[in-house]
């Protein structure tokens, strides 16, 4: 099994990126645009995320609004909506004790995924399945495909570049919330321990400033990207609208795996026999070659 | 037959509840000279040489449930000597030795203690003072406005369970005022919440900067009030916490009234004496915690590493937000183009028909 996911991995290369056949043994010639011509179910057609992501995920969504409406409402405090939302929250005292315990949550959420992702990794190395092009990891190849798909979305190339599991978007958006949490968290541990803090800084009175305007900022840009593009993106944008059933169900839809993970969808005909059958009998239906 | 006794009893409770509403409290001010003969009317008073109009009628209900309820007129108003009396020119002197005695106590009840230690204090009037930084600093009164004098409300503790052992023993009345006098002060440090407290510095002094740079106070205290806003404690105090710390809960000791500028020695926020004063509410405090700026100022001259941080983080923010905002829309665009629709709708959102130039 492993030998064949090296072959295909290896493939789009030898035949290049911007073919607009793309062989798969055992289905085909499939063409870039097929994703135009399939059959999605909106809860999710092929794998995605395991079990532990998308518990994980939940458990940061959840922590994370919690922390944006008692961070901002305190950092904005003379806005006149603030101590209505402190209201809502028990009051200033107890909104703090609030953003601490979702605080705690989340740190928690981001060791178990560290726990999933490093165990996970050495066990995909051990048992010699690891392929370093279905992982987060930012490669050359994603400067190339943000290129490329600018220059798709301004209509001077005719398809969108074929892209792996993770686009550049979501290893933009992973790498910013490895840095965003890293920041809030050691900021953040700063504003709360900071006695034991000021043992460990260097300089107390720098480090602790530091760490408020640390925390602050970043806690606002966080929020920004995540209300301005990832609800853009998992939401608002052609296709997505109005949800995407991902984050509960751990699938994505067919024409999304194509269309944008199309590298990962020919990973997916070689693990999953039925969509091998599925991809043939639309092939034959439009008046494509099968084999 | 129901109906008919529910009515009665519903009537019989609201007489009842009459009865008590019109009930009086009972209680009777210190007045032996016979004061409010005159007093006592509503209507007694005059219009001034300014034209404003004064009231000289003292309520004794009101007056009898103050904190001076038991101190003769004339133990304040000393400067009445004779009835009818001339007319009065004389502030109210808070130092006057008043004819009370306080429990276990052989001496007369004064402020005088406390005014001293206000007096030494930077809002002391000093010798040396100009004009109009006398005029400018605060008295008794200033700051100690509650009108009437009336007693601090106490809903946080539990006076029933606690007042219960008392009342074996005590009269309910003396022992439940003596209580009030002294608990609402163990409990926290002033028996003003927080709020009060910053509202009472800032507003007409500390945040009125045209009065604080005709007084040539320095840059900090200047931005005091604005910098502490912006603090967490000020933020917290802002938004209703009552533990956070308000400007006396650092500025001063328990004695409140001995607020100094911090070069001098007694200052509870001079260096050598910066651990003792956050130790009230930060544990384990050291020499490094005390190095912490509270009144934080990130200026591009006080602090120019930490300015141009923000100000880098600032150009991150736009750019990184505009950025992805204009590649989510210019994604939308091109791919609308291309023909998809907003929504899966029997299992495909590609239904339109691309409007893309194909020939290229």
């Amino acid at each position: 099994m492993s030998t064949s996911i090296e072959n295909v991995a290896a493939s789009p290369k030898e035949t290049g990126a911007d073919e607009y056949y793309t062989f798969v043994e055992g289905v085909g010639n499939i063409p870039r645009d097929i994703y135009k011509l399939v059959k999605s179910d909106p809860l999710g057609d092929l794998p995605r995320y395991s079990v532990h992501i998308v518990i994980q995920h939940f458990v940061t969504f959840v922590t994370f609004l919690i922390l944006a409406a008692t961070g901002l409402t305190l950092h904005f405090a003379s806005l006149w909506w603030a101590p209505l939302v402190m209201k809502l929250f028990g009051g200033t005292d107890m909104a703090r004790v609030i953003h601490r315990v979702a605080a705690a949550f989340m740190v928690l959420a981001s060791v178990y995924h560290l726990i999933t992702i490093i165990g996970g990794t050495l066990h995909k190395i051990m048992t010699k399945k690891f392929n370093i092009k279905r992982t987060q990891i930012p490669l050359l190849k994603d400067a190339y495909d943000i290129v490329h798909d600018i220059k798709y979305f301004l209509g001077k190339e005719d398809q969108r570049p074929k892209m792996h599991k993770f686009m550049y978007k979501q290893k933009l958006h992973y790498v910013a919330i490895l840095w965003g949490t890293f920041v809030l968290v050691s900021a953040g541990t700063s504003l709360l321990f900071p006695e034991t803090m000021a043992t460990i800084w260097p300089n107390p009175r720098f480090g602790q400033d530091l760490a408020r305007l640390m925390h602050a900022d970043e806690a606002i840009m966080a929020i920004t990207v995540i209300v301005f593009w990832h609800w853009s993106n998992v939401h608002l944008v052609p296709g997505r609208f109005p949800l995407q059933w991902s984050f509960l169900t751990g699938k994505i839809t067919r024409e999304h795996q194509i269309e944008e993970h199309f590298l990962e969808y020919v990973y997916n005909l070689q693990e999953i026999p039925e969509e091998r059958e599925y991809m043939k009998k639309i092939l034959r239906e439009n008046g494509y070659d099968t084999n | 037959m129901e109906f008919k006794r529910c009515v009665t009893r519903k009537t019989l409770f609201l007489v009842i509840f009459l009865l008590f509403s019109f009930m009086t409290s009972g209680v009777y001010a210190a007045d032996k000279e016979n004061c409010l003969m005159c007093h006592k009317y509503r209507q007694i008073g005059r219009i001034d040489e300014k034209g404003h109009k004064r009231s000289y009628f003292v309520s004794e209900n009101i007056y009898a449930n103050s904190v001076h309820r038991n101190v003769p007129c004339r133990d304040c108003h000393t400067y009445i000597d004779k009835l009818p009396h001339d007319p009065v020119t004389q502030e109210v002197n808070c130092a006057n030795e008043c004819h009370i005695k306080p429990p276990f106590s052989s001496e007369n009840f004064s402020h005088r203690k406390i005014i001293d230690v206000y007096n030494k204090s930077v809002h002391g009037a000093q010798e040396d003072d100009s004009p109009t930084l006398r005029a400018a600093k605060p008295y008794c009164k200033y700051c100690h406005l509650n009108p009437i004098y009336t007693r601090v409300e106490e809903q946080r503790i539990a006076f029933e369970e606690t007042l219960g052992r008392c009342l074996n023993c005590h009269e309910r009345k003396g022992v439940t005022q003596a209580y009030k006098h002294i608990t609402h002060r163990l409990r926290s440090k002033t028996s003003r919440s927080p709020q009060e407290i910053v509202q009472l510095c800032a507003k007409n002094c500390h945040a009125d900067l045209v009065l604080m740079k005709k007084l040539k106070v320095s840059k900090e205290s200047l931005e005091a009030v604005k910098t502490y806003n912006e603090s967490i404690h000020g933020k917290a105090v802002g938004l209703g916490s009552q533990i956070a710390a308000d400007c006396v809960s650092c500025h001063a000791t328990s004695s409140i009234h001995d607020i100094y500028k911090k070069d001098e020695p007694h200052s509870t926020v001079n260096k050598a004496n910066l651990v003792k004063t956050c130790k009230q509410c930060h544990e384990n405090v050291t020499e490094r915690f005390a190095q912490i700026d509270v009144h934080s100022e990130i200026g591009p001259h006080e602090k120019p590493v930490l300015y141009t941080v923000n100000v880098i983080l600032g150009f991150a923010f736009y750019g990184s937000v505009f950025g992805l905002i204009g590649l989510a829309m210019l994604e939308s665009y091109g791919r609308r183009k291309d023909g998809i629709k907003m929504q899966i709708i029997h299992g495909t959102s590609w239904r339109g028909h691309s409007k893309r130039d194909k020939s290229k």
